[in-house]
């Protein structure tokens, strides 16, 4: 794709002018803004991967810069290790921290992980008080100053942090075009969607945690030596080192590597040269241009400068490209079921006694069916029957409290989201959860890397799966303008996209127009005809009397019928349920379809 | 006194309605009943005005009201007691009922309009000075609509006042509107999943199926009328 060597060759640019800078600039002073710059935009893409791409904010980014800072300098102190080695003790350290800090904290969810992490870098602090280190100096020395990162040229400073950030960006990219970068996306718009998809959401937050340390150690370690010399636990775990990247990253934008660069080159050198040209007169000026620029950017662009002006350009681009497509028809014939009895077939999944209660309220009681192979099984009822509830305890999401669940002969009662998607069971939801950020082509990717595919095989496989559903000349916008119908076809392919052998469907149907309807219909008939089985949640029967081989009627928590369509809808305890006891009172139950033709 | 015509309401692409045209008389009382989903309480709000967007025309009293926002629509008379009741649970059952008579042809009446309220439901003037959370959910529903009543509204919008409650409540709710209905000169347009208790209350009714009539007439031919089970169940 032409898109991917353009980034790397950005990424080239941005180092190019970056050396260009750096060789151009003669003052100390201007060596000094340069190296800040590079310094807080290799911090800012450090905070980027766990909470740009991840979307998991973190307050307490300044835990690994302070640690790559103390753990470097004590070890050039104590034992004449020098900073070069030492930056990778203090990585090390740094990247276990991150592992020790993220196994309670990413079990949080939402705003609580970022309070959580809140709290470790003052824990730090106090540590770090405690043990005496309230000031380290950096000892000179004069003999072998290159050894010790004591450069007398400050121009090495630049090229120094230059060369941490070109390896951030570069880690960044890699970030962004793995699986593991699509996993972060899919998890920060929707973590319960993505795993779903098969995605291991605690795994790869780690991973990502960990990986958000490693260079923000090192930025703290070239940032003792290049401007402070003398370590203090205010200077590496203040909360102005979380200020300046937070700054950084929401002014450039997050979630993208540009934001940081676009925003440390603004940020910096604007407070810096203010700082020092009218900070002797008004002292503190750096602050109030840092909550100048953040209120600003709040107000005008707040995705930050970058997603602004990205969206400025798409905007032009996809007027030109939206609008006139013709949507596919439903010419194709409905697909036959096939011949097989559905008695015949074999039990794919099989569901014993489920039961599940929230507050006292019995959502499901001692519920029991099974899902045959290659059937289209319904499961209809009134609103507030439990029908997501079942879904969410056949998918993983719930708990049932008794009652168990097999597959393929084996229980997979507890098993994670994720764990049970791998096992070919996927799903898709009521309110449809798409990822907004990502095409349509990388919203079903998510669901592709369920399998291990690398990015190229999931590419190809999820456009497969978009072409099965008549999707695929959609592939390259964001689902944002599609219609509900498209956005429910494109849940479909993510779906399908895990190779799944039963696919739980949450009224795929609701709010669709009559066409739109049949469409819908005629999809799950051709993924059913792929070899897919399929269990479909619906309150209205209309459209599933014609569409499912079997239906299952709940109400209020409770199995209440079983059988073929025509069957079903002509019980007794059915039309009591849809129409009450004083309509079946007057009416009874029908004998023949007959009865009820007009 | 009422008049839809052509109404259609999407919800980003979802449609609630479609093509939906009704009349309310002057003193009828309307039922609409439906299956879940058909687009009921869709049709209450776009008719109170409290969604906006919905394509068509409405008229209340020969007046075009499709573009008047919610507060004007109800200083012409029209009260909406909508779903789950939606009470001030922290506020009093005095303070719930006297917030309904916010309209200034009703603030007018106030006293003598909460009098009316509490003689029709004699538990409210009991419970009057205790938080409405507090009471129970057949006691929230009549706040609900002896707040729809302070209103003095010429037109009085119920959506499935019977929901969530059980059985012998709901038998009482009815008998309260049969009450009001009797007591009082008022429109009503209901809307209600029970269809033999709504449509036996009411003079004419519309049967709702995914967001489109599918039947009208009057109450007791619709009660006679199998096609209605099938918009419930499909065939």
């Amino acid at each position: 794709m032409a898109s991917r060597s353009r980034e790397w060759l950005a990424i080239a640019a941005v180092v190019a002018v970056g050396l260009v800078l750096s060789f151009a600039v003669t003052e100390r002073y201007h060596h000094r803004v340069l190296t800040l710059v590079f310094l807080w935009a290799t911090m800012g893409l450090a905070w980027n991967i766990i909470s740009g791409y991840a979307g998991q904010i973190s307050f307490g980014h300044q835990a690994f810069f302070g640690i790559g800072a103390y753990v470097t300098v004590l070890l050039a102190a104590k034992l004449k290790i020098t900073p070069w080695l030492g930056m990778l003790g203090g990585v090390g350290v740094a990247v276990l921290a991150a592992v020790l800090i993220g196994t309670p904290t990413f079990r949080l969810a939402g705003i609580y992980f970022g309070l959580a992490t809140l709290a470790y870098p003052l824990i730090f602090r106090i540590v770090m008080d405690y043990l005496g280190y309230q000031e380290v100096a950096i000892p000179m020395m004069r003999e072998q100053p290159g050894l010790f990162m004591q450069f007398s040229e400050p121009r090495y400073f630049d090229l120094l942090a230059l060369g941490i950030l070109a390896a951030t960006l570069v880690l960044s990219r890699i970030i962004e075009t793995s699986r593991l970068g699509y996993s972060l996306r899919a998890i920060k718009e929707n973590e319960q969607a993505a795993e779903a998809m098969g995605v291991d959401s605690f795994r790869c937050k780690m991973i990502a945690y960990m990986l958000s340390a490693a260079p923000a150690a090192v930025a703290g370690a070239v940032y003792a030596h290049a401007i402070l010399f003398v370590v203090t636990p205010e200077a590496v775990f203040g909360v102005l080192v979380i200020v300046q990247t937070l700054t950084v990253c929401l002014v450039g934008g997050a979630g993208t590597l540009w934001g940081p660069i676009i925003g440390a080159a603004i940020m910096i050198p604007v407070s810096e040269i203010l700082d020092t040209t009218v900070g002797d007169r008004l002292p503190g000026i750096q602050g109030v241009v840092y909550g100048a620029a953040l209120m600003a950017v709040m107000m005008y662009a707040p995705e930050g400068l970058y997603w602004r002006v990205r969206s400025m350009i798409l905007a032009r681009t996809r007027r030109s490209v939206g609008a006139a497509r013709p949507a596919p028809t439903a010419a194709e014939v409905h697909a036959t079921t096939p011949a097989v009895p559905a008695g015949a077939r074999s039990v794919l999944m099989d569901v014993r006694g489920i039961s599940k209660s929230f507050l006292g309220l019995q959502a499901l009681s001692d519920v029991s069916f099974d899902v045959r192979e290659g059937e289209i099984l319904g499961i209809i009822g009134p609103n507030g029957a439990g029908k997501t509830t079942l879904f969410n305890v056949l998918n993983g999401f719930l708990l049932a409290e008794h009652g168990e669940v097999h597959w393929l002969g084996k229980s997979i009662t507890g098993l994670q989201p994720h764990v049970i998607c791998r096992l070919g069971i996927g799903r898709t939801f009521q309110v449809m959860r798409l990822f907004p950020h990502l095409t349509v082509l990388e919203n079903v990717m998510v669901g592709a890397f369920a399998h291990g595919a690398s990015p190229d095989r999931a590419r190809v496989s999820s456009l497969a799966a978009l072409d099965l559903v008549g999707l695929a000349d959609r592939a390259d916008v964001v689902p944002t303008g599609l219609t509900t119908l498209e956005l429910r076809l494109m849940e479909l392919a993510r779906c399908l996209a895990t190779r799944p052998r039963l696919i739980l469907l949450d009224e795929p149907l609701a709010g669709l127009s009559t066409d739109g309807v049949e469409l819908m219909a005629l999809m799950i008939r051709r993924a059913r005809a792929a070899g897919v089985t399929v269990a479909i949640i619906e309150h209205t029967i209309h459209a599933l009397v014609r569409l499912a081989d079997r239906l299952v009627v709940l109400d209020q928590g409770r199995r209440l019928a079983e059988g073929l369509p025509g069957e079903v809808t002509r019980t007794p305890a059915v039309i009591e349920a849809y129409l009450g006891t004083r309509w079946l009172a007057r009416h009874g139950a029908p004998q023949h379809a007959e009865d009820l033709r007009p | 006194m009422l008049k839809i015509s052509g109404l259609s309401v999407s919800y980003g692409g979802l449609h609630a309605l479609e093509d939906v045209s009704l009349e309310v008389a002057e003193g009828e009382f309307v039922t609409i009943v439906g299956p879940n989903g058909a687009g009921k309480t869709t049709l209450m709000k776009a008719v109170s005005g409290s969604i906006r967007g919905a394509t068509g025309r409405l008229e209340f009293r020969g007046r075009d009201m499709t573009s008047l926002p919610a507060h004007q629509r109800a200083a012409l008379g029209i009260a909406h007691v909508p779903e789950g009741r939606r009470i001030f649970s922290s506020l009093t059952v005095l303070e719930n009922l006297e917030l309904g008579s916010y309209r200034r042809a009703a603030r007018a009446k106030r006293a003598e309009g909460l009098e009316a309220v509490l003689a029709l439901f004699p538990v409210l003037r009991e419970r009057r000075q205790q938080l409405a959370g507090s009471l129970s959910g057949g006691e929230q529903q009549m706040v609900a609509l002896g707040r729809g009543l302070m209103a003095q509204p010429d037109l009085l919008l119920l959506d499935e006042p019977s929901q969530g409650l059980g059985p012998r409540v709901v038998e009482q709710t009815f008998e309260t509107i049969d009450r009001i209905r009797k007591s009082r000169r008022l429109t009503i347009l209901l809307v209600e999943q029970r269809v033999v208790e709504a449509l036996e209350l009411c003079d004419r009714g519309y049967v709702l199926e995914t967001g489109r009539v599918a039947l009208e007439g009057a109450h007791d031919a619709l009660l006679a009328d199998p096609r209605v089970q099938r918009a419930y169940l499909g065939v």
